[in-house]
Protein backbone atom coordinates (compact mmCIF):
# COMPACT_ATOMS: atom_id res chain seq x y z
CA UNK A 1 0.00 0.00 0.00
CA UNK A 2 1.47 3.31 -1.26
CA UNK A 3 0.75 6.41 0.44
CA UNK A 4 2.29 9.27 -1.30
CA UNK A 5 2.39 12.95 -0.05
CA UNK A 6 1.80 15.07 -3.24
CA UNK A 7 3.01 17.99 -1.27
CA UNK A 8 6.31 19.94 -0.05
CA UNK A 9 6.04 18.74 3.97
CA UNK A 10 8.11 20.96 6.77
CA UNK A 11 10.26 18.91 8.57
CA UNK A 12 12.86 19.17 11.43
CA UNK A 13 16.47 17.75 9.88
CA UNK A 14 16.05 15.01 12.88
CA UNK A 15 12.89 13.63 11.02
CA UNK A 16 14.49 13.81 7.61
CA UNK A 17 17.45 11.49 9.39
CA UNK A 18 15.13 8.78 10.79
CA UNK A 19 13.30 8.83 7.79
CA UNK A 20 13.06 5.25 6.54
CA UNK A 21 14.64 4.50 2.75
CA UNK A 22 12.84 1.57 0.95
CA UNK A 23 14.72 1.48 -2.32
CA UNK A 24 14.81 5.58 -3.75
CA UNK A 25 11.92 6.41 -1.45
CA UNK A 26 11.71 7.56 1.62
CA UNK A 27 9.13 7.10 4.35
CA UNK A 28 8.07 9.20 7.43
CA UNK A 29 5.53 7.05 9.10
CA UNK A 30 4.78 5.14 6.30
CA UNK A 31 3.64 8.32 3.90
CA UNK A 32 6.48 8.52 0.95
CA UNK A 33 8.20 12.13 1.42
CA UNK A 34 10.26 13.70 -1.44
CA UNK A 35 10.10 17.68 -1.39
CA UNK A 36 10.23 19.01 2.29
CA UNK A 37 11.60 22.16 3.67
CA UNK A 38 13.47 22.95 6.54
CA UNK A 39 14.20 26.11 8.09
CA UNK A 40 17.84 26.58 10.49
CA UNK A 41 21.02 28.51 10.57
CA UNK A 42 24.14 28.25 7.91
CA UNK A 43 27.03 27.13 9.72
CA UNK A 44 29.36 26.54 7.21
CA UNK A 45 29.20 27.40 3.63
CA UNK A 46 32.05 25.86 0.97
CA UNK A 47 31.86 26.73 -2.85
CA UNK A 48 32.65 24.48 -5.76
CA UNK A 49 32.72 24.94 -8.96
CA UNK A 50 29.48 22.99 -10.09
CA UNK A 51 27.78 23.22 -6.39
CA UNK A 52 27.29 25.03 -3.38
CA UNK A 53 27.28 23.05 -0.41
CA UNK A 54 25.87 24.36 3.10
CA UNK A 55 25.88 22.69 6.61
CA UNK A 56 22.33 24.03 7.78
CA UNK A 57 21.38 24.03 11.61
CA UNK A 58 17.84 23.46 13.48
CA UNK A 59 18.87 22.54 16.59
CA UNK A 60 17.38 19.13 16.22
CA UNK A 61 20.56 16.95 15.32
CA UNK A 62 23.78 17.74 13.85
CA UNK A 63 23.53 20.09 11.03
CA UNK A 64 22.20 18.85 7.97
CA UNK A 65 24.53 18.70 4.16
CA UNK A 66 22.37 21.01 1.36
CA UNK A 67 23.71 20.68 -1.90
CA UNK A 68 22.73 23.57 -4.26
CA UNK A 69 23.72 22.91 -8.15
CA UNK A 70 25.48 26.26 -9.64
CA UNK A 71 24.39 27.31 -12.75
CA UNK A 72 27.93 27.07 -14.50
CA UNK A 73 26.05 28.96 -17.76
CA UNK A 74 25.31 32.28 -15.51
CA UNK A 75 28.65 34.26 -14.72
CA UNK A 76 28.00 35.47 -10.99
CA UNK A 77 24.42 36.42 -9.48
CA UNK A 78 22.55 33.70 -9.48
CA UNK A 79 24.37 31.26 -6.65
CA UNK A 80 25.93 34.35 -4.32
CA UNK A 81 26.64 32.28 -1.65
CA UNK A 82 24.31 32.57 1.96
CA UNK A 83 27.54 33.06 5.19
CA UNK A 84 27.28 31.82 7.38
CA UNK A 85 25.11 33.39 10.77
CA UNK A 86 22.20 33.16 8.58
CA UNK A 87 18.59 32.12 9.36
CA UNK A 88 17.70 30.31 5.93
CA UNK A 89 14.39 28.52 4.51
CA UNK A 90 15.49 25.69 2.61
CA UNK A 91 12.95 23.54 -0.44
CA UNK A 92 14.62 20.68 -1.54
CA UNK A 93 14.61 17.01 -2.37
CA UNK A 94 16.00 14.78 0.45
CA UNK A 95 18.56 12.10 -1.10
CA UNK A 96 21.18 9.73 1.04
CA UNK A 97 24.40 8.38 -0.42
CA UNK A 98 26.15 5.33 1.61
CA UNK A 99 23.94 6.07 4.09
CA UNK A 100 24.22 9.55 4.53
CA UNK A 101 21.35 11.41 4.34
CA UNK A 102 21.64 15.18 2.89
CA UNK A 103 19.37 17.65 0.80
CA UNK A 104 19.48 18.90 -2.42
CA UNK A 105 18.02 22.67 -2.55
CA UNK A 106 15.83 23.99 -5.29
CA UNK A 107 15.15 27.07 -2.88
CA UNK A 108 17.77 28.63 -0.37
CA UNK A 109 16.16 31.61 1.03
CA UNK A 110 17.20 34.38 4.10
CA UNK A 111 14.92 34.75 6.23
CA UNK A 112 13.64 38.48 6.72
CA UNK A 113 11.47 37.70 9.52
CA UNK A 114 12.21 35.33 12.16
CA UNK A 115 8.78 35.09 12.92
CA UNK A 116 8.82 32.61 10.01
CA UNK A 117 11.05 30.48 11.98
CA UNK A 118 8.13 30.16 14.79
CA UNK A 119 5.49 29.83 12.12
CA UNK A 120 7.83 27.23 10.31
CA UNK A 121 8.10 25.12 14.01
CA UNK A 122 4.32 25.21 14.20
CA UNK A 123 4.11 23.84 10.49
CA UNK A 124 6.36 20.93 11.00
CA UNK A 125 3.81 19.67 14.24
CA UNK A 126 0.67 20.76 11.93
CA UNK A 127 1.75 18.57 9.22
CA UNK A 128 3.44 15.61 10.86
CA UNK A 129 0.14 15.24 12.96
CA UNK A 130 -2.10 15.50 9.97
CA UNK A 131 -0.30 12.78 7.91
CA UNK A 132 -0.23 10.67 10.96
CA UNK A 133 -4.16 10.86 11.31
CA UNK A 134 -4.51 10.44 7.26
CA UNK A 135 -2.88 7.41 7.67
CA UNK A 136 -4.70 5.80 10.13
CA UNK A 137 -7.75 6.71 8.67
CA UNK A 138 -6.86 6.12 5.15
CA UNK A 139 -6.38 2.61 5.68
CA UNK A 140 -10.10 2.09 6.95
CA UNK A 141 -11.45 3.76 3.73
CA UNK A 142 -10.60 1.33 0.89
CA UNK A 143 -13.84 -1.21 0.51
CA UNK A 144 -16.21 1.54 1.96
CA UNK A 145 -18.89 3.42 -0.41
CA UNK A 146 -19.43 6.06 2.53
CA UNK A 147 -18.27 9.37 1.28
CA UNK A 148 -18.83 10.79 5.30
CA UNK A 149 -15.04 12.09 6.29
CA UNK A 150 -13.45 11.34 3.09
CA UNK A 151 -13.23 15.70 2.90
CA UNK A 152 -10.92 15.62 5.90
CA UNK A 153 -8.56 13.06 4.32
CA UNK A 154 -5.22 14.83 3.14
CA UNK A 155 -6.64 18.11 3.93
CA UNK A 156 -3.01 19.03 4.09
CA UNK A 157 -1.44 21.93 1.08
CA UNK A 158 -5.02 21.85 -0.41
CA UNK A 159 -3.56 19.69 -3.51
CA UNK A 160 -6.36 17.11 -2.96
CA UNK A 161 -6.38 13.75 -1.30
CA UNK A 162 -3.52 11.47 -0.47
CA UNK A 163 -3.76 8.09 -2.63
CA UNK A 164 -4.57 4.67 -1.65
CA UNK A 165 -3.81 1.55 -3.32
CA UNK A 166 -2.39 4.43 -6.03
CA UNK A 167 -6.19 5.59 -6.12
CA UNK A 168 -8.29 8.38 -4.94
CA UNK A 169 -11.16 8.16 -2.78
CA UNK A 170 -13.26 9.13 -5.73
CA UNK A 171 -11.93 6.53 -8.30
CA UNK A 172 -11.70 4.10 -5.14
CA UNK A 173 -15.79 4.53 -5.28
CA UNK A 174 -16.39 4.31 -8.91
CA UNK A 175 -13.93 1.08 -9.29
CA UNK A 176 -15.76 -0.73 -6.26
CA UNK A 177 -19.24 -0.16 -7.82
CA UNK A 178 -18.37 -1.26 -11.21
CA UNK A 179 -16.38 -4.57 -9.77
CA UNK A 180 -19.76 -5.63 -8.17
CA UNK A 181 -22.01 -5.01 -11.09
CA UNK A 182 -23.01 -8.49 -12.36
CA UNK A 183 -24.29 -6.82 -15.70
CA UNK A 184 -23.02 -8.47 -18.88
CA UNK A 185 -22.51 -5.46 -20.56
CA UNK A 186 -21.38 -3.49 -17.52
CA UNK A 187 -21.87 -0.31 -15.31
CA UNK A 188 -23.29 2.85 -17.22
CA UNK A 189 -22.34 6.17 -16.43
CA UNK A 190 -25.84 6.75 -15.73
CA UNK A 191 -26.17 4.30 -12.98
CA UNK A 192 -22.62 5.22 -11.58
CA UNK A 193 -24.46 9.22 -11.05
CA UNK A 194 -27.40 7.41 -9.51
CA UNK A 195 -25.36 5.68 -6.80
CA UNK A 196 -23.15 8.00 -6.17
CA UNK A 197 -25.12 11.32 -4.97
CA UNK A 198 -22.53 13.03 -3.93
CA UNK A 199 -20.09 13.39 -7.33
CA UNK A 200 -20.71 15.27 -10.02
CA UNK A 201 -20.41 13.62 -13.45
CA UNK A 202 -17.30 15.14 -14.80
CA UNK A 203 -15.54 14.00 -11.52
CA UNK A 204 -17.14 10.93 -12.55
CA UNK A 205 -15.94 10.76 -15.62
CA UNK A 206 -12.60 12.00 -14.67
CA UNK A 207 -12.64 9.13 -12.14
CA UNK A 208 -13.60 5.96 -15.51
CA UNK A 209 -11.24 7.78 -17.51
CA UNK A 210 -8.14 7.30 -15.35
CA UNK A 211 -8.98 3.71 -14.20
CA UNK A 212 -9.69 3.15 -18.02
CA UNK A 213 -6.29 4.15 -18.80
CA UNK A 214 -4.35 1.88 -15.94
CA UNK A 215 -6.64 -1.33 -16.88
CA UNK A 216 -8.32 -0.93 -14.17
CA UNK A 217 -11.69 -1.05 -16.12
CA UNK A 218 -12.44 -1.34 -20.20
CA UNK A 219 -15.38 -0.16 -22.24
CA UNK A 220 -18.02 -2.62 -23.62
CA UNK A 221 -21.09 -2.20 -25.67
CA UNK A 222 -20.30 1.60 -26.18
CA UNK A 223 -17.97 4.19 -24.19
CA UNK A 224 -20.69 4.90 -21.41
CA UNK A 225 -20.43 1.18 -19.75
CA UNK A 226 -17.95 -0.20 -17.94
CA UNK A 227 -16.41 -3.73 -16.82
CA UNK A 228 -13.61 -4.16 -14.00
CA UNK A 229 -10.62 -6.08 -15.63
CA UNK A 230 -10.25 -8.20 -12.23
CA UNK A 231 -12.14 -11.59 -13.08
CA UNK A 232 -14.87 -11.90 -10.11
CA UNK B 1 33.87 17.35 25.16
CA UNK B 2 32.07 16.69 21.65
CA UNK B 3 31.07 19.50 20.11
CA UNK B 4 27.77 20.83 21.34
CA UNK B 5 26.90 22.13 17.42
CA UNK B 6 26.71 18.32 16.14
CA UNK B 7 24.28 17.65 19.23
CA UNK B 8 20.27 17.49 19.48
CA UNK B 9 20.29 20.89 21.49
CA UNK B 10 16.17 20.93 22.66
CA UNK B 11 14.81 24.96 22.75
CA UNK B 12 13.39 25.51 26.23
CA UNK B 13 12.56 28.68 27.70
CA UNK B 14 13.36 29.43 31.56
CA UNK B 15 10.66 27.15 33.30
CA UNK B 16 12.64 24.25 31.74
CA UNK B 17 15.87 25.13 32.75
CA UNK B 18 15.62 22.65 36.02
CA UNK B 19 14.80 19.92 33.42
CA UNK B 20 18.00 20.45 31.61
CA UNK B 21 20.73 20.58 34.49
CA UNK B 22 23.92 19.27 32.46
CA UNK B 23 22.38 19.08 29.30
CA UNK B 24 23.16 20.85 25.79
CA UNK B 25 19.97 23.80 25.04
CA UNK B 26 19.29 26.40 22.76
CA UNK B 27 17.90 28.96 24.21
CA UNK B 28 15.57 32.39 22.93
CA UNK B 29 14.83 35.45 24.43
CA UNK B 30 15.46 39.28 25.36
CA UNK B 31 18.40 41.22 26.49
CA UNK B 32 17.42 42.70 29.86
CA UNK B 33 20.72 43.70 31.34
CA UNK B 34 24.89 43.04 30.94
CA UNK B 35 26.81 42.34 33.39
CA UNK B 36 29.93 45.38 33.74
CA UNK B 37 32.94 42.59 33.13
CA UNK B 38 31.43 41.13 30.00
CA UNK B 39 30.79 37.87 30.80
CA UNK B 40 27.21 37.43 32.02
CA UNK B 41 24.22 38.82 30.96
CA UNK B 42 20.20 38.27 31.75
CA UNK B 43 17.96 37.32 29.03
CA UNK B 44 13.62 37.35 29.29
CA UNK B 45 11.89 34.56 27.60
CA UNK B 46 8.55 34.78 26.20
CA UNK B 47 7.15 35.20 29.81
CA UNK B 48 9.27 37.59 30.76
CA UNK B 49 11.45 34.88 33.51
CA UNK B 50 14.55 35.58 33.52
CA UNK B 51 17.64 33.69 32.59
CA UNK B 52 21.01 34.09 33.14
CA UNK B 53 23.61 33.53 30.59
CA UNK B 54 27.44 32.81 31.33
CA UNK B 55 30.07 33.40 29.16
CA UNK B 56 33.92 31.92 28.97
CA UNK B 57 35.20 35.02 27.30
CA UNK B 58 34.16 38.19 27.73
CA UNK B 59 31.76 39.95 25.30
CA UNK B 60 33.89 41.40 22.35
CA UNK B 61 30.66 43.63 21.02
CA UNK B 62 27.53 45.16 21.91
CA UNK B 63 24.78 43.09 22.24
CA UNK B 64 20.48 43.69 22.34
CA UNK B 65 17.31 42.48 21.16
CA UNK B 66 16.83 38.39 20.63
CA UNK B 67 19.38 36.38 21.08
CA UNK B 68 19.40 32.45 20.60
CA UNK B 69 21.93 30.95 23.07
CA UNK B 70 23.54 28.12 22.39
CA UNK B 71 25.16 25.72 25.40
CA UNK B 72 25.08 23.74 28.57
CA UNK B 73 22.73 24.42 31.77
CA UNK B 74 25.12 24.57 34.55
CA UNK B 75 23.98 22.90 38.44
CA UNK B 76 23.06 26.21 38.78
CA UNK B 77 20.42 26.92 36.75
CA UNK B 78 22.07 29.21 34.26
CA UNK B 79 23.33 28.24 30.57
CA UNK B 80 26.91 28.79 29.81
CA UNK B 81 27.10 29.81 26.26
CA UNK B 82 29.07 28.23 23.64
CA UNK B 83 27.33 30.44 21.02
CA UNK B 84 24.62 32.99 20.34
CA UNK B 85 23.21 34.59 16.98
CA UNK B 86 20.89 37.48 17.51
CA UNK B 87 17.94 37.58 15.59
CA UNK B 88 17.50 40.11 12.93
CA UNK B 89 14.42 42.81 13.53
CA UNK B 90 15.50 45.04 11.45
CA UNK B 91 12.63 44.50 9.15
CA UNK B 92 9.45 43.04 11.47
CA UNK B 93 10.21 42.74 15.33
CA UNK B 94 10.27 38.96 16.69
CA UNK B 95 7.50 37.97 18.63
CA UNK B 96 8.98 36.36 21.48
CA UNK B 97 5.60 35.33 23.45
CA UNK B 98 4.38 33.55 20.34
CA UNK B 99 8.02 32.42 20.24
CA UNK B 100 6.94 30.83 24.29
CA UNK B 101 3.54 29.44 22.68
CA UNK B 102 5.31 27.63 20.06
CA UNK B 103 7.42 25.86 22.55
CA UNK B 104 4.77 24.83 24.73
CA UNK B 105 3.70 23.04 21.86
CA UNK B 106 6.63 21.03 20.75
CA UNK B 107 7.61 20.30 24.17
CA UNK B 108 3.75 18.96 24.03
CA UNK B 109 4.07 16.80 21.08
CA UNK B 110 8.00 15.90 21.14
CA UNK B 111 6.75 13.13 18.80
CA UNK B 112 6.23 15.53 16.02
CA UNK B 113 9.50 17.94 16.65
CA UNK B 114 11.90 15.29 17.96
CA UNK B 115 15.14 16.93 19.48
CA UNK B 116 17.28 13.79 18.51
Amino acid sequence: QRIRSQNIVPCTVSQLLAAEQVDETFRIRDVEISQVTIMGIIRHAEKAPTNILYKVDDMTAAPMDVRQWVDTDEAGGENVVVPPGTYVKVAGHLRSFQNKKSLVAFKIMPLENMNEFTTHILEIVNAHMILRKNLTSASRLPQSFSSAGIGDVGGYGGGGSLPVNGLTAHQSQVLNLIKNCSVPEGMSLQELKLQLHNMSMSTIKQAVEFLSSEGHIYSTVDDDHYKSTDAE
Amino acid sequence: MADIGEVPRPRIATGHLAQHIGQPVCFVGRVEKIHPTGKLFVLSDGEGKHTTVELSEPLDEEISGVLEVVGRVTNQATIMCMSYVQFREDKSPFDLELYNEALKIIHEFPEYFPFG
